[in-house]
């Protein structure tokens, strides 16, 4: 048998069809992740047992496989009486299993702030709100931005996992093609190779972002 | 009534606690306006903590602090105006890495002052060059040497027009050679008649400008003279000893 | 059945799930310490190969990997059980990760360690195995760590290759028993009582770690 090269190429144009499919369910994951984080970083920060918990919840969520959230929600929602759509769930559950990771990175970006720049804020009189629009913000954003774009990757590389919940992402177009054609290996190597060239794409973007943001931010 | 309009800084029995440490202990200051304080001691005798608490950056438990009359921790609101007659000078200059020189100097004379942009620009032009870095305006903090980023600084501090500069060892973050251009402007800045209260070990500087010297040890002021007479031979053992080792090196 | 009986039934996996994480750490651990050090000595084409290896693994999305190793050795003549090709590629992509964290370690240690041991006339190698790597790998040891919580948990993806693991046990209780809540709750919750006293002992040793003079920034 082997592999046929001529197979694997016909097969490129139905899974790089899906490519759209999963750049956005990468995308509208990592904003979720980013926000559902965000607020959970936000709350943990502000201490007291609402902070205690979700400091908790994080840990939690750092503690288990993206996979058994996955079917967490597609299986325990319906029960509910909630009936969402399988790509509603998968983003939700890559939402959610990401946003874990991501409290970690705007803890990281917030901390990396010296403590004086809020000083030299409140020495200047700014207001606590403006500190944090002036001051903080802007700096936490690009401390921020090249660990939120490694995620960003591996959030893609996680969409796979969907194809357990039967969304039509690529993986899941590559067993399609698989289990009509009863041949495995071509449309799986495709599927790898598009995934491995996206990944390793937006990885040097982000190298190079941050090196320019490293560049301007030299101190 | 005359007595407190020409005091701006008037302590009284000040303690402060961080946790269980009782880093200030019983300290009594008054500057006067128009006169210049240089507080010195070793490392860990609480300078930071007391010049931070002239502009509130610092909480206290004990005593009265009145800046500009204010009697501050008392009213939030009142605390912020007093402050706002404050400029504060850092060792490690706390620059804002994201703003321009010239953005760093208009932040608050915007969002406090409410000025508008061109004054903004204007008024901070003209500390930038008073600091004699006017043609650094569109750089950024993190393109300037160290000596340059600390007269950013205190033009900084000095756009929103303060009554009292407060410096926290300026210089001690600087390689020698730049001392010099940090120290020089802030002799200006003294000749100008600026109420100063400044943590430094450069004691050439304290001798030029200082009207009174103040040595702390452990949280307590040891000792406080005119300049001349705390360089002189007069003055508490202690002190004598911290000026021979400095002075030695 | 109760919570209880349902997380006792999933435990039953936990053999498995412990068998291909311990089995993936052979994989893991020798790819790591090899491809790490060979990519902090080479240079040029040599380097670019060994950088090449690596990215295949690290960049790849893992779930991928593991079906083409699965579907696609037979094709070509290899048999390996499902719990070798598990281990293999689960422990290579997660040995990918820990593999730049050792050069990383090592690029961070100051040029005078190196100086220091030739100007005693130290071997390049005694240099290597005296004085670079001991350094390098206790500052690393939170990032190993952290690798080994990220192992354990996509080992719930053997599952998905038959291995009755914990995951797969989760999903045979389900055929039988219609309580998805209890279920994957007991799936989560096996998985946190595994992970998480990993990832205590991980911020146990990075706050020895970190105690001296060492700026990790993390990212
Ligand atoms: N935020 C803080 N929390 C707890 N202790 C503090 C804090 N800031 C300062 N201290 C302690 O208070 C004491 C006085 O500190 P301070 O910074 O005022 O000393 P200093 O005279 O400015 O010393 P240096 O010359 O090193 O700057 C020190 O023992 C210091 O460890
Ligand atoms: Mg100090």
């Amino acid at each position: 048998m082997g592999f046929d090269l001529a197979f694997a190429l016909s097969s490129v144009p139905t899974i790089l069809g899906a490519v759209g499919t999963t750049l956005c369910v990468a995308l509208v994951s990592c904003i979720g992740a980013a926000a559902i984080g965000f607020f959970f970083e936000m709350v943990r920060r502000a201490g007291g047992i609402a902070g205690l918990t979700v400091g908790f919840v994080i840990d939690f969520i750092r503690s288990t496989p993206v996979l058994a959230w996955l079917y967490f929600l597609y299986f325990v929602l319906p029960f509910y009486g909630i009936r969402l759509g399988s790509m509603t769930v998968g983003v939700m559950g890559l939402s959610l299993y990401y946003s874990g990771y991501l409290a970690e990175v705007f803890k990281a970006g917030i901390d990396a702030i010296p403590k004086g720049q809020s000083e030299a804020a409140r020495a200047l009189s700014l207001s606590r709100r403006d500190a944090v629009i002036h001051v903080i913000a802007p700096q936490m954003l690009r401390n921020i931005a090249a660990p939120l774009g490694n995620y960003f990757v591996s959030i893609l590389k996680a969409t796979p996992y969907l194809a357990v919940l039967a969304v039509p992402e690529m993986l899941g177009r590559a067993f399609d093609i698989a289990s009509e054609t009863y041949r495995y290996t071509e449309p799986l190597v495709v599927a790898g190779l598009i995934f491995l060239a996206l990944a390793l794409v937006i990885s040097h973007g982000v190298k190079r972002l941050e090196r320019r943001l490293l560049a301007v931010g030299a101190r | 009534m005359s007595a407190q309009s020409d005091t701006i800084v008037d302590i009284q029995g000040l303690n402060k606690w961080f946790g269980a440490l009782h880093v200030l202990k019983d300290v009594d200051l008054t500057v006067a306006c128009g006169s210049r304080v240089v507080v010195c001691g070793p490392s860990g005798s609480g300078k930071s903590t007391l010049i931070r608490c002239i502009n509130g950056l610092e909480s206290y438990q004990q005593g009265a602090l009145r800046l500009a009359g204010t009697t501050l921790g008392l009213n939030a609101r009142e605390t912020a105006s007093a402050r706002r007659q404050t400029g504060m000078v850092f060792q490690s200059f706390n620059l804002f890495p994201h703003l321009t020189v010239l953005s760093n100097c208009t932040l608050a004379l915007r969002r406090v002052a409410g000025r508008s942009r061109g004054e903004a620009q204007d008024i901070a032009m003209a500390h930038l060059e008073k600091v004699r870095i006017p043609e650094k305006a569109m750089s950024y903090p993190g393109q300037l040497s160290g000596g340059q980023q600390q007269r950013v600084a205190i033009a900084r501090a000095l756009c929103l027009n303060p009554r009292i500069m407060l410096f926290d060892e300026p210089t001690s973050a600087l390689d020698p050679e730049m001392i010099k251009e940090v120290l020089d402007v802030m002799v200006a800045l003294a000749r100008d008649g600026m109420t100063m209260v400044c943590v430094t070990h450069e004691m050439g500087f304290a001798r030029e400008v200082a009207d009174q010297v103040v040595f702390m040890d452990g949280g307590c002021i040891l000792d406080r003279a005119p300049a001349r007479d705390f360089f002189g031979s007069a003055g508490h053992p202690r002190s004598r000893l911290f000026l021979d080792t400095i002075l030695k090196h | 059945m109760s919570l209880f009986d349902i997380w006792l039934g999933i435990l039953q996996g936990l053999g498995t799930t412990a068998a291909v994480t311990a089995y993936g750490l052979v994989f893991a651990v020798p790819f790591a310490l090899v491809f790490g050090i060979a990519q902090y000595l080479t240079q040029g084409v040599a380097r670019l190969l060994v950088t090449g290896v690596i990215e295949f693994w690290r960049s790849s999305a893992v779930i991928i990997l593991l079906f083409i190793f699965y579907y696609a050795l037979p094709v070509v003549g290899i048999t390996l059980s499902a719990m070798t090709v598990s281990a293999m590629v689960l422990g290579l992509n997660a040995g990918g990760y820990a593999s730049q964290a050792v050069r990383a370690g090592l690029q961070a240690l100051p040029p005078g360690q190196r100086e220091a041991g030739a100007a005693l006339g130290l071997s390049r190698p005694a240099i290597l195995l005296l004085i670079e790597l001991p350094q390098a790998l206790v500052a690393m040891s939170p990032t190993f760590v952290n690798t080994l919580i990220q192992l354990v948990k996509a080992t719930a993806l053997v599952s998905l290759v038959t291995l009755t693991d914990m995951t797969f046990r989760a999903k045979e209780i389900a055929q039988v028993e219609y309580n998805p809540v209890a279920i994957y709750t007991a799936l989560l919750l096996a998985f946190f009582v595994v992970c998480y006293p990993i990832a205590l002992a991980g911020r146990w040793l990075e706050a020895r770690v970190a105690a001296p003079g060492s700026r990790s920034r993390g990212i």
